[in-house]
């Protein structure tokens, strides 16, 4: 596989505080990185430096195989960008900033209106071509802002938190469209700190926290990498200590807690772990309301490196 | 690449409402006040009006030489004198009731009497001044040269006119031109804000657009050198339309060289573009320090070039005149001045030589630090 970006040993401080840590990664031609960490973390950061936008204080970055510096005009031809903010003219309408935009890529006329027009039914846009950016709703400016940094289709497309204050069915259509660029072979990396997203579509996610990667692979890898595999939630109205501790003692538990009239049980490993907890109750003449198991999530892989969850760091 | 830039920057110039705003209806509103309130006081002291007087010759004076003078003060379409004859008594009866501006007494010498003071009781005392000044010429004359005292006469009649000027142009003297060029200046040193907007747009650190721009393979000198280009362009157009609005519709009197009014007036404002510019690209302070600075500096410029209190410049010209030469403000409307005032070209060259310098200075530098950048904090 082909290294499209290169980031080795960078770090960013500003003052004291070291917003990047000897950050190391290497992203692959054809796939959907991941950035995935709470406010604060590094996510936007990083993708400043590696746009040459921010100065770093030590490390290198290469994109396409070439170091990156602010006049790589050559590598940035290949980029597009779609930050975290909307950033489109106001006195704009919705074709000429996407023209503009792509204008700055590409020189021929014919083929730049060809790309927008483009551009345009790929976001869906066709009926806002002469709207102003003011009279779009949240979800359709979204949509704008990455119109404008994809009509020049990039072999490389990064996106900073692209969904943020995005109505989930705008969100979708977003993510959709994400994935169909990637179909089309374009190399995305994708910074979110929604793990439902970066879940959804990434296909390799590294996750960060104050500035360093904490864990990197595909979400398979990082969920093996914790010792929870399943957690099985029951609703129970009582629960006595002498039924918990015999659910804890089964095998491949490793955790049993009841409050709030719920059992959540954590196991590591196993097959038929629902069955066993469900015996047990049963034998004990226990009535029981709704039952669920969950497979690992992000957030527990984030949970038990960090030992603090990802929401809980968004609160 | 550049020509793309270029066009999307006047598109976008001339649909920002604050654009309009400042640049072109608060310059009309302005100017029209301007108008409104010293129209019609320079109507009033500007508009020749025969002055009144009386006359008393003294028992026993020749008075046939004032008599001829009187004359000559009496004739015309616009005579400056309108004089009745009297005695003492009766001329500040006169001068009481106001009927006349002063009693002129012919004796020995020529001595005035005028109640108040005014712009007509001043010209009877330079008339008065001027008459006792020269009459020992004209007596000598006569006693020794009598051939050349008609022609010394003449000259008394011509000199004698206190109202009558030499003008080095065909400009506008009025005192009150100075708001109207300090209002062209105000116009153009606001300029300095649609400046700051071309760093706000094209820099990381102050804007998402900016960011965006910075990411694109566009060399950051041809975004930045389009967009001052597009600036200088719509803000011409500003000047453009502010002098055209001030001359044509408010009627304002810039003199017969109007060509080179719009001239001085376009260079101006590439001075106030560029000056916004600079002081965007200064990478120290945030973009509300900036834009702070930026209007400070145009208000203290404005004022400091008399366009709220108008004897402001005067005084600084006698007390710290490196500071006229300095003040963006004060250039400008002093190439109106110059336009309106000297006969040839000189100061006035020297004048747009210097906005000219001061723009590429700014220009040069604002690009220089702006461009090739990469920011400690985003």
């Amino acid at each position: 596989m082909n290294t499209v970006v290169k980031i080795e040993n960078l770090v960013k401080r500003y003052g004291d505080l070291i917003a990047l840590d000897h950050l190391c990664l290497d992203i692959y031609e054809g796939e959907v990185f991941g950035l995935l960490g709470p406010n604060g973390s590094g996510k936007t950061t990083t993708i400043n430096c590696l746009l040459s936008l921010l100065s770093y204080d030590k490390g290198s970055i290469r994109i396409f195989g070439k170091e990156m510096t602010p006049v790589s005009y050559d590598i940035k031809k290949d980029i597009g960008i779609i930050m975290q903010n909307v950033a489109v003219f106001d006195e704009l309408t919705v074709f000429e900033n996407i023209d503009y935009f792509c204008g700055l890529y590409i020189n021929d006329k014919a083929k730049r209106r060809q790309y927008v027009n483009e551009a345009i039914e790929f976001t869906g846009l066709n009926d806002f071509q002469k709207f102003y950016p003011k009279k779009l709703s949240g979800g359709l400016l979204r949509r704008l802002n990455i119109a404008c940094g994809i009509a020049h289709k990039p072999k490389l497309i990064i996106l900073d938190e692209p969904t943020v204050a995005v109505d989930p069915q705008s969100r979708n259509k977003i993510l959709e469209g994400i994935q169909e660029l990637n179909r089309n072979g374009t190399t995305i990396i994708y910074t979110s700190h929604y793990m439902e997203e970066i879940e959804q579509i990434c296909t390799r996610i590294a996750i960060m926290d104050k500035g360093r990667k904490i864990a990197e692979g595909t979400k398979d890898q990082l969920k093996r990498m914790i010792k929870n595999t399943e957690t099985i939630t029951t609703e129970l109205l009582e629960l006595p200590d002498n039924v918990l501790s015999q659910i804890s003692a089964l095998p491949h538990v490793y955790s049993a807690d009841y409050s709030g009239d719920k059992l959540t049980v954590c196991c590591s490993g196993g097959k038929h772990n629902l069955i066993r907890v469900l015996d047990v109750l049963q034998k004990n003449d226990l009535s029981f309301g709704r039952v669920y198991t969950e497979l690992p999530t992000l957030n527990d892989v984030f949970l038990e490196i960090t030992g603090t969850a990802l929401r809980d760091k968004e609160d | 690449m550049f020509l793309h830039n270029l066009k999307y920057e006047l598109i976008s110039s001339y649909r920002v409402k604050d654009l309009i705003i400042w640049l072109i209806l608060f310059p009309m509103i302005l100017g029209t006040l301007f108008k409104a309130a010293f129209g019609n006081i320079y109507e009033n002291i500007s508009t020749f009006k025969t002055i009144p007087a009386a006359v008393v010759v003294e028992d026993g004076i020749d008075d046939t030489i004032f008599r001829q003078v009187m004359d000559s003060m009496t004739q015309g379409d616009e005579p400056f004198l309108k004089i009745t004859y009297t005695d003492m008594d009766s001329a500040l009866e006169l001068l009481r009731k106001d009927d006349i501006k002063g009693i002129i007494v012919c004796g020995e010498k020529l001595s005035l009497t005028v109640s108040g003071t005014g712009s007509e009781q001043s010209a009877l005392r330079s008339f008065a001044d001027q008459y006792n000044n020269t009459q020992h010429i004209v007596m000598e004359t006569l006693k020794n040269d009598p051939a050349s005292a008609q022609k010394v006469i003449m000259s008394l009649q011509e000199d004698c006119s206190p109202v009558s000027s030499k003008p080095m142009t065909q400009g506008n003297t009025d005192n009150f031109i100075q708001y109207f060029y300090n209002l062209i200046a105000m116009v153009a040193i606001y300029g300095s804000v649609t400046g700051l907007h071309i760093t706000v747009n094209n820099q990381a650190n102050l804007s998402p657009l900016g960011a965006r721009k910075c990411c694109s393979p566009t060399p950051k000198a041809v975004g930045l050198g389009a967009s001052l280009i597009g600036s200088y362009i719509v803000q011409s157009g500003c000047m453009i339309i502010c002098v055209s609005f001030l001359r044509f519709v408010l009627d304002i009197d810039f003199g017969d060289r109007l060509l080179l009014v719009y001239i001085s007036a376009i260079c101006g404002g590439i001075l106030g573009v560029s000056l916004g510019f600079f002081i965007g690209s200064l990478n120290k302070f945030s973009f509300g320090m900036k834009t702070g600075l930026c209007m400070t500096i145009s208000m203290i410029s404005c004022y400091l070039s008399g366009l709220m209190v108008g004897d402001i410049k005067g005084d600084i010209a006698s007390n710290v005149p490196w500071l006229n030469n300095i003040n963006p403000a004060s250039v400008i409307s002093d190439c109106f001045y110059c336009l309106n005032i000297d006969s040839d070209y000189s100061r006035l060259k020297v004048k747009l030589l210097t906005m000219f310098a001061l723009s590429a200075v700014f220009s040069v530098l604002g690009i220089i630090m702006t461009r090739r950048k990469k920011y400690a904090y985003i």
